[in-house]
């Protein structure tokens, strides 16, 4: 038999990640502002507060600003992120189930 | 053998009868075999809507993805559609890419949504979508090749590829195909898009993250019918009568959408409009809080009024995406719950661009 040569059109796509710049790590929590985003999930409430809690105790934490999510599935509001970025010195976001 | 880039691909195929293989080697399928996605298959599927391919049809910002036109139309040659089939995928993707419908949530979730694609209008009978006999079942081309076209996207262009994004417990059978038409024509009910703001004679798709059908053999009278799909609606262990994963805690469950199918005889209905069918199916899709109590969806021991106490397993009628579909035959119905609560994703309609 013949063989023939074809041109696939790609189906998938690959992920584009825009360059960004982290944060600067703070060098200690002592003194400063947690902010929290709980996500809705099931005992998500009991984890992060039970962890809130040891960061209070045990690293001195003055401060925890909370935000829920409406629901798991979605994504946070810009907003949010924006108001907890604004007052807090570090965050904590997890998915809790 | 194959050589790829992120765009193209190019193969060397000995026996045509084989060429279906490829798919499996470069792991584009959904588990059956695929039509290649030539170059000039794709092509004629975007010249049929004056396309380019470089048109982005929606987002996944979350996955960092950007979906075009192109990648929807190799997609669609892959399911087995012919080319007229395409506005209608397209516009299915372009709803499921709507940020209402958040298809990171239903693409991803244990939950194992399929996406139940819906067309209504004139383009039923144009390209033969079947609303009738079988609905749900096999046996007709442009259902099953669109149901299956939307897989694929979600698969290969949305990431939402099984054990890596999504992570579903069972999933369903509609994961393969799962698209129907509205036989509206067939009754003097409002069809689904005419109820969602197109107008009646243009198409549209609606597109709503689904468990799967379930079959409610009732037939005969039309109380007795609704009274049956509510029950059937009203089952314990839907992603509607569960709680979780959701702030709102006053109702105390999550509530959602529902599909409801109505087959048979459409002159069973005549004293009836569509809007007092979702009315009466409304009233009565509910759940004690008894019931709830004993399933642990709500905490706490049961007392004596929890027994005459419901709880409405959704928000509003409008809810209720009521259908004229199936075959002539009897009034069988099927009820089919969201995948989740409406703020984690709400069904969305398109106009079909033709």
């Amino acid at each position: 038999m013949n063989t023939v040569n074809y041109t696939l059109i790609n189906p998938t796509t690959t992920a584009k990640v825009p360059d960004f710049n982290g944060a600067q790590r703070i060098p200690t929590l002592a003194g400063t502002t947690l902010g929290i985003i709980d996500d809705s999930k099931r005992n998500a409430d009991v984890l992060l507060e039970e962890l809130a809690d040891v960061l209070i105790n045990r690293y001195e934490i003055s401060n925890v600003i909370w935000h829920k999510k409406p629901s798991a599935s979605r994504p946070a509001d810009p907003k949010e992120i924006n108001n907890l970025a604004a007052k807090c010195d570090s965050a904590i976001i997890a998915i809790g189930d | 053998m194959s050589e790829s880039n992120q765009d193209t691909t190019s193969i060397q195929i000995v026996d045509p009868i084989n060429s279906f293989e490829i798919g499996y080697e470069l792991g584009w399928t959904d588990g059956l075999p695929i039509v290649p996605p030539t170059d000039y298959k794709v092509s004629e599927f975007l010249e049929y809507s004056n396309l380019s391919g470089d048109e982005v049809v929606g987002e996944i910002p979350e996955r960092r993805r950007e979906i075009t036109s192109r990648k929807i139309a190799a997609n669609a040659v892959m399911a087995g559609c012919l080319p007229e089939y395409f506005p209608v995928v397209l516009a299915a993707s372009k709803a499921m890419l709507e940020p209402k419908f958040n298809l990171v949530g239903p693409s991803s979730s244990l939950g194992g949504a399929a996406i139940l694609v819906i067309v209504n209008g004139p383009i039923i009978k144009q390209i033969g979508i079947n609303s009738r006999g079988n609905l749900f079942g096999p046996g007709n081309r442009a259902n099953a090749t669109i149901g299956r076209s939307i897989r694929l996207v979600l698969m290969n262009a949305c990431a939402a590829v099984p054990g890596l994004f999504d992570r579903s417990v069972i999933g369903h059978p509609g994961k393969f195909s799962y698209c129907i038409g509205e036989a509206h024509s067939e009754t003097h009910w409002p069809g689904l898009h005419e109820e969602r703001g197109i107008s009646s004679d243009s198409s549209a798709v609606t597109v709503f993250a689904a468990e799967a059908p379930r079959q409610v053999r009732a037939v005969g009278d039309p109380e007795a019918i609704l009274y049956s799909i509510a029950d059937a609606a009203s089952s314990l262990g839907t992603s509607l009568s569960t709680s979780g994963s959701v702030s709102d805690k006053s109702v105390g469950i999550r509530q959602g959408e529902i599909a409801v199918t109505i087959a048979g005889d459409s002159s069973l209905w005549a004293q009836w409009t569509k809007q007092q069918v979702k009315e009466t199916l409304y009233s009565q899709i509910k759940r004690s809080v008894a019931d709830l109590k004993k399933a642990k969806v709500f905490k706490g021991d049961i007392v004596e009024s929890d027994e005459h106490t419901f709880i409405p397993l959704l928000e509003s009628p409008d809810d209720i995406l009521l259908l004229f579909a199936g075959g002539e035959e009897a009034n069988f119905s099927s009820v089919i719950p969201s995948w989740g609560p409406k703020v984690a994703s709400t069904a969305a309609t398109v106009q079909i661009e033709l």
